[in-house]
């Protein structure tokens, strides 16, 4: 019985092209009933209408998603499966949704499906998806903003532990606002240029150290970012581990200033100071450029040394 | 005309070049006018009531002891005065105009030592985002930008192995500010190599003693004049660090007021003998890179040590941070966090803050960038370790021999320039 048990639960089974054993299905189910009662147990902070219904389906489909993007990249089926089974528990996207009724998921499965279609091959769709989700994300922030109803704000913070907490964000708000965007748009635009000039392929490995620096760098200079803001580099950044699991600290701390951002806003305090999590933010923001660097300069070394 | 820009010492430009220099151009000018409506203390106590002396008194008021900043700068003012416009949009549109003017020279000088136009324009862009650069003169209508860009000039020269016209703009830097001095103990360094003449020092007393000529005419006493770096430094003493983070942010900067400021003096200067006499034992070739890891050396401990620094001067190691990165690609960091402790300290002022601490404590960012110290003097160590960057007894008497005289060095220096 035993071994029949053992054999039954590691043994293969195929549907199509799909294969699968006993214990995939085992952790599939469970790990999404998990998913549904950690839900459940947090659903009442806020008030429960389709949005957020539709908004927890949409995190199960966004989990999926990641689960094919970690496919894609690595081909290894386990991975691709844990990726699913981490996203459907991980704490910022429960709390987003369930907890905090925000749904930041409504946009951010349209960068995750944008990136998926890019990496894929199908960029014109891809750049229209990340648009189209980049247009909620705008509309959305205008919404949270909107029962503020303030002249103009006192703070360049709303929540995310981004550089305005090392500098002080109470002064020069009505500047700053609009010159720390125009820095960004410059620091973005010099990273173009470099990027066009030296004409640099970007690779699949390049792709997702792209897209996980972008989700660390604009929040951390735009203005007024939620706590929410770093909802897409949480994901990214477990992406990132899966493909190179020596980056495994990486989703935990931003995880973990995520988290605390997240905390800061709902429970009006944190154990650490926020500027403390704007520090470590630059730490993995530094790591991730310098992997990407190195990604690059691989690239042009392989280069006749005139590419210039 | 690409070619063309080659020929005059400028990369040739091509479509995205242009695209990319014109749009960093416009956003450069776009967060300077955004911040010019900023009327700062510094504008409101010392700039605008000098000016409107100049217009009451006209060229007079140099006789009088009013104004404790060096003559030069204030006859910039008094042009200022004379101008049909508003005394603070004239004031900050100058040095905004100069601030594009240190990102071309900054440009140039990136041109120069890394042969690439990828970097070099990238520099002028990059040079224009740094927030250091536009919150001192948009911002605060402060006129650091002045000696800045004699100081860039200053390293453009010297990299094109012309230590007379370098030392012209070193010497046009001490004009207008004290600080340029915070990087001298280098060109010790290069003299001892050859890099420098005794006589190129000269450009230093006289363009300051040619500079005071007017204000002596007007009637200000000459031993005044000659002093007011010392009546500088005479003001501003209420703490040992007015906001820089330096030693002082890490052992108490509110004790022994007097005793350490002097103390403070001493022992810097002291360092300096100290170091200057180990770099003066060996002759070594005198690189680029050398020389911009000296300078930044020295103007991040020269400020670390002194008393009484202010806020803003780090402004000197932020701009030879960038050019060092800029050589050295892989150093991107030091850049990073000296401008991150510079616009911290800068912004400590801005906002009021008062004597309260910054979001996270001056002695955190004292201790970043006494990292960011050692870390420059170990690359200055290696570089001096290595028998390559050395230059022995025999290799002097050769090229003292061949008639080469005091520049074996730039052969090294031709050579990584090429």
């Amino acid at each position: 019985m035993d071994d029949f048990l053992r054999d039954f639960i590691s043994k293969k089974w195929r549907i199509g092209s799909f294969t699968f054993t006993f214990l995939d299905v085992l952790l599939a189910v469970c790990i999404s009933g998990t998913g549904v009662f950690l839900r459940l147990s947090v659903i009442d902070y806020t008030e429960t209408g389709a949005e957020k219904i539709a908004g927890i389906v949409l995190e199960y489909l966004l989990a999926i998603l990641c689960g094919a993007i970690v496919y894609h990249y690595t081909g290894r089926r386990n991975r691709a499966f844990c990726t699913y089974a981490i996203l459907v528990i991980y704490p910022t996207i429960v709390a987003n949704g369930a907890l905090w009724n925000v749904n930041c998921v409504y946009y951010v499965i349209l960068f995750f499906a944008g990136f998926y279609l890019c990496v894929r091959g199908f960029r014109v769709l891809g750049v229209l998806s990340t648009l189209a989700g980049t247009a909620i994300a705008l509309y959305r922030m205008w919404q949270w903003y909107q029962p503020l109803s303030v002249d103009y704000p006192a703070s360049l913070s709303r929540g995310w532990p981004n550089f305005y907490e090392i500098i002080g964000a109470e002064a020069f708000v009505n500047l700053f606002d609009k010159v720390f965007v125009l820095f960004l748009i410059g620091l973005l635009l010099t990273g173009a240029y470099g990027f066009a000039k030296k004409k640099i392929r970007i690779t699949q490995d390049m792709a997702l150290q792209l897209f996980l620096f972008l989700a660390l760098l604009i929040p951390y200079f735009a203005p007024y970012m939620p706590a929410w803001a770093g909802y897409t580099a949480d994901i990214a950044a477990l992406l990132y581990c899966m493909r190179r699991k020596e980056r495994f600290y990486l989703p935990i701390l931003q995880l973990i200033v995520s988290y605390s951002a997240y905390a800061y806003i709902i429970n009006g305090e944190t154990k650490l100071p926020m500027v403390t999590f704007s520090v470590i933010l630059i730490g993995v923001m530094v790591n991730v450029g310098v992997d990407l660097y190195r990604e690059v300069s691989a690239q042009l070394s392989e280069r006749k040394p005139d590419h210039e | 005309m690409g070619k063309l820009m080659k020929k005059s010492g400028w990369p040739g430009f091509d479509k995205t070049d242009v695209l990319y220099l014109a749009a960093m151009t416009v956003i450069g000018m776009a967060i300077r006018l955004i911040l010019r409506v900023v009327t700062t203390d510094d504008w409101g106590m010392y700039w605008d009531p000098w000016i409107s002396d100049l217009k009451e008194m006209g060229f007079s008021y140099l006789a009088t002891d009013r104004y404790d900043y060096t003559p030069t700068f204030v006859y910039i003012l008094w042009v200022i005065s004379k101008l049909p416009i508003n005394p603070m949009t004239a004031y900050k549109g100058l040095h905004i105009v100069l601030d594009f003017v240190a990102a071309i020279v900054m440009g140039k000088i990136v041109w120069r030592v890394t042969g690439s136009s990828v970097k070099s324009i990238t520099a002028y862009g990059l040079m224009l985002l740094v927030p250091t650069i536009w919150a001192n003169s948009a911002l605060w209508a402060q006129c650091d930008i002045i000696f800045m860009t004699f100081l860039l000039l200053c390293f453009y020269y010297f990299f094109q192995d012309r230590p007379n016209l370098a030392m012209f703009f070193y010497g046009m830097a001490f004009v207008f500010k004290l600080q340029s001095l915070f990087i001298f103990p280098f060109l010790v360094i290069l003299w001892v190599n050859k890099k420098v003449q005794l006589k190129h020092f000269l450009w230093i007393p006289a363009l300051y003693f040619l500079s005071i000529i007017p204000a002596w005419i007007a009637g200000r006493p000459l031993m005044d004049l000659i002093n007011i770096y010392m009546a500088q430094g005479a003001q501003d003493v209420w703490s040992l660090s007015i906001k820089w983070a330096n030693i002082y942010q890490i052992i108490g900067n509110q004790y022994f007021l007097l005793e350490y400021a002097e103390a403070g003096t001493w022992l810097i200067l002291g360092i300096l003998m100290i170091l200057m006499f180990a770099m003066a034992q060996k002759r070594y070739k005198i690189t680029n890179e050398f020389i911009v890891q000296m300078a930044l050396f020295y103007a991040i401990l020269t400020p670390y040590i002194l008393p009484h620094m202010h806020e803003r001067y780090g402004c000197v190691a932020d701009i030879l941070a960038i050019i060092y990165a800029m050589m050295n690609v892989k150093k991107f960091y030091i850049p990073l966090a000296q401008l991150l402790v510079s616009f911290n300290c800068y912004m400590a002022y801005l906002s009021h803050r008062g004597a309260s601490e910054p979001p996270i404590y001056y002695g955190v960012w004292a201790f970043l960038e006494l990292g960011l110290l050692i870390l420059v003097g170990l690359d200055i160590w290696n570089y001096m370790r290595n028998p390559e960057n050395q230059i022995t007894e025999k290799q002097i008497k050769d090229a003292a021999a061949s008639g080469e005289g005091s520049t074996e060095h730039s052969a090294a220096v031709r050579k990584e320039g090429a």
